[in-house]
């Protein structure tokens, strides 16, 4: 039996980014750490050096006031990524602008146009109040008198933190010292915030807050370009207009979570049927027009829900659903689930010999 | 200025949040120099000789020589606390990431070290006149001013210590060597030509050696600057030549650690 489809399937187009909207651009960012040697192999081979590779020709570019996000285990380049761009490490080989400046050669320039919370709440002065911290480094952005003042009372009301009084920040909570974290690198209105793991010391609710207060502030109000650092995969989906996934400084694949997941694994869909060993689907997916085909529960009428994937977009899918039809294979829905990002990237990860960035 | 008195004035709503210990920092100077006092007294006799050149009294001499000291301490020790205090708690790199240049942050935070050593300074010397010790307040100025020379020709080696922290995460035995030798062989308790002929030329190679002798000079004797512009020649030398030094050093560390991403190593 053979099952012949209307339309052969088309590769998912990733947009491109324009160039002249870009606020972000990473090119061949290559950097490598010294690694601790012992004592014994100190001594056999002193002159030897070992490296890690932290980032390896990494390329992506952002637009203005664009969410994006940096997906990746732990070790995968994230912090690095971000330290370069803050110019806190000199990158080896590789270049990295902001709204055009080089971050090694105009890093003092690019210094005022970006803002790093890259540093824990130890960053914070504990003993001096919310207020105090902020004046501290008002003034180390330059803003004096009034205007400093005027800035610092904003910040604080935007943030949520104006009533906190005298409260050293030693006896703030976790959700309180990310708030005034934030606060402290919105100071210099920057156009461009790279937040890494702002949720992680942050309980579900106060995270969901928190990410509101981002979506809703920072990019509505604020128009930042962001990116952001996370390994949370539902933070990214939530908050992110595209994502990176970083794998062992690698870029895995750049592009929306949808794009990526039709890119990647195609679609998924539920089908729910009374003969989930029809031999249609069994045709289909023997073909590999159908994927990862996995039969469910099966409901107290019959109906047994299959779970597939459909490589090739929306125009496969319905090809794939007429076949079924004409094979009269009996369909009670036919629905599309998105796929878990977390799936995504591991697959992602697992299939580290093909590099899919599109930037 | 304004970035440099911002960083003092946070050092100082920290250092006030702390309040036994500002007690304790005052309290303390009286504690020393009263027992100083009376073993000076009982020892004058004995060193008015040794102590001719520089103004006779032999508490004055050791007063003079505890406030230089003590600023020495602050020169040589403060930098290299500073960055491994805010390099283990990411404040240095959060500085590191607003549009303020590093001396300039560097300059505030220790700023607040040395107003708050002058401050105890003058409580040690007020409390050393009250107690007998003859001062030249009209000399004040310029006392200072030496004070300043003092510190500057001590600061290098603190920036050095700076340096060795950003590189190896410890300054090693250097600033307790350089105030050790200081100590001993610079002349805070004892005049330097009393001490062995063979430690001389260790002794003339201590900036504090010339420091020392001028501030005595111009403090206890009222001496004008002429009377000490020879120990004060060398005192220049001595910043020119450890300031460059030291200069090339943090620079170099400094690089490195951005190279190496050790700047918010903790």
């Amino acid at each position: 039996m053979t099952v012949t489809l209307t339309r052969p399937g088309a590769p998912a187009q990733i947009t491109r980014v324009n160039d002249s909207a870009t606020m972000v651009r990473v090119d061949g960012l290559t950097k490598r750490f010294p690694v601790r040697r012992g004592w014994m192999e100190t001594i056999r081979h002193p002159v030897a050096r070992q490296h890690a590779t932290a980032l390896a020709g990494v390329t992506f570019t952002v637009e203005r006031s664009e969410f994006f996000g940096l997906l990746g285990e732990n070790g995968a380049g994230k912090t690095t990524l971000f330290k370069i761009l803050a110019s806190l490490i000199v990158p080896d080989a590789g270049t990295v602008t902001v709204n055009g400046l080089d971050v090694v050669k105009d890093s003092a320039r690019v210094r005022g146009l970006l803002a790093p919370v890259i540093a824990d709440e130890r960053s914070l002065n504990w003993r001096l109040s919310a207020r105090e911290n902020l004046r501290l480094f008002a003034a180390l952005h330059n803003l004096h008198g009034a205007a400093g003042e005027q800035r610092v009372n904003e910040l604080m009301e935007i943030t949520g933190i104006a009533d906190t009084g005298s409260k050293m920040v030693g006896q703030f909570s976790s959700g309180m010292k990310q708030r005034l974290l934030i606060a402290r690198a919105l100071l210099s209105r920057p156009s461009v915030l790279l937040l890494d793991e702002p949720t992680r010391s942050l309980d579900p609710l106060g995270a969901r807050r928190f990410r509101e207060f981002l979506r809703d502030e920072i990019v509505a109000r604020q128009r930042c370009t962001v990116l952001i650092a996370t390994h949370r995969a539902e933070e990214a989906l939530e908050l992110c207009d595209r994502i990176a996934i970083l794998d062992r400084g690698v870029v895995r694949a750049v592009g929306t979570p949808t794009e990526l997941a039709s890119r990647i694994v195609g679609e998924r869909y539920y089908l729910w049927t009374l003969a989930p060993s029809h031999p249609a689907l069994a045709c289909l997916a023997a073909q590999g027009t159908v994927t990862n085909v996995v039969t469910g529960e099966r409901d107290e009428d019959g109906w047994t829900r299959v779970q597939l994937e459909i490589p090739g977009g929306p125009r496969t899918a319905s090809d794939v659903i007429a076949a079924l039809a004409a094979e009269h294979m009996p369909i009670a829905s036919f629905e599309r689930v998105r796929l878990p990002l977390a799936e995504l990237i591991e697959r992602i990860v697992a299939n580290r010999g093909t590099v899919m960035a599109d930037a | 200025m304004h970035k440099i008195f911002a960083l003092v004035r946070a050092s100082w709503l920290v250092g006030a949040s702390y309040r036994m210990a500002i007690i304790t920092s005052f309290g303390s100077l009286i504690v020393t120099v009263v027992p100083v006092f009376y073993i000076a007294r009982a020892l004058q006799p004995m060193m008015g000789k040794v102590v001719q050149g520089q103004g006779g009294d032999f508490f004055g001499f050791v007063l003079v020589g505890m406030v230089a000291f003590m600023f020495i301490g602050i020169a040589v020790g403060t930098l290299p606390g500073i960055i491994s205090g805010s390099v283990s708690s990411g404040t240095l790199e959060a500085y590191l990431t607003t549009p303020s240049s590093l001396p300039t942050v560097l300059a505030g935070l220790m700023s607040y070290d040395f107003l708050w050593s002058f401050a105890r300074a003058v409580v040690l010397v007020i409390t050393g006149a009250i107690l007998g010790a003859h001062i030249a307040w009209g000399k004040s100025l310029l006392a200072i001013g030496i004070l300043a020379l003092i510190v500057l020709s001590y600061l290098p080696f603190g920036i050095l210590g700076a340096s060795l922290m950003l590189w190896f995460r410890t300054t090693g035995p250097l600033p307790k060597a350089v105030i050790g030798l200081s100590g001993f062989l610079g002349g805070v308790y004892y005049p330097t030509h009393v001490i062995p002929s063979w430690l001389h030329s260790v002794s003339s190679a201590i900036p504090l050696t010339y420091g020392l002798r001028a501030l005595r000079r111009v403090m206890l004797e009222g001496k004008p600057l002429s009377a000490v512009a020879p120990d004060l020649g060398i005192l220049m030398l001595f910043i020119v030549g450890l300031c460059a030094l030291s200069v090339l050093a943090f620079s170099r560390a400094l690089h490195d650690a951005k190279r190496t991403g050790s700047l918010a190593q903790y």
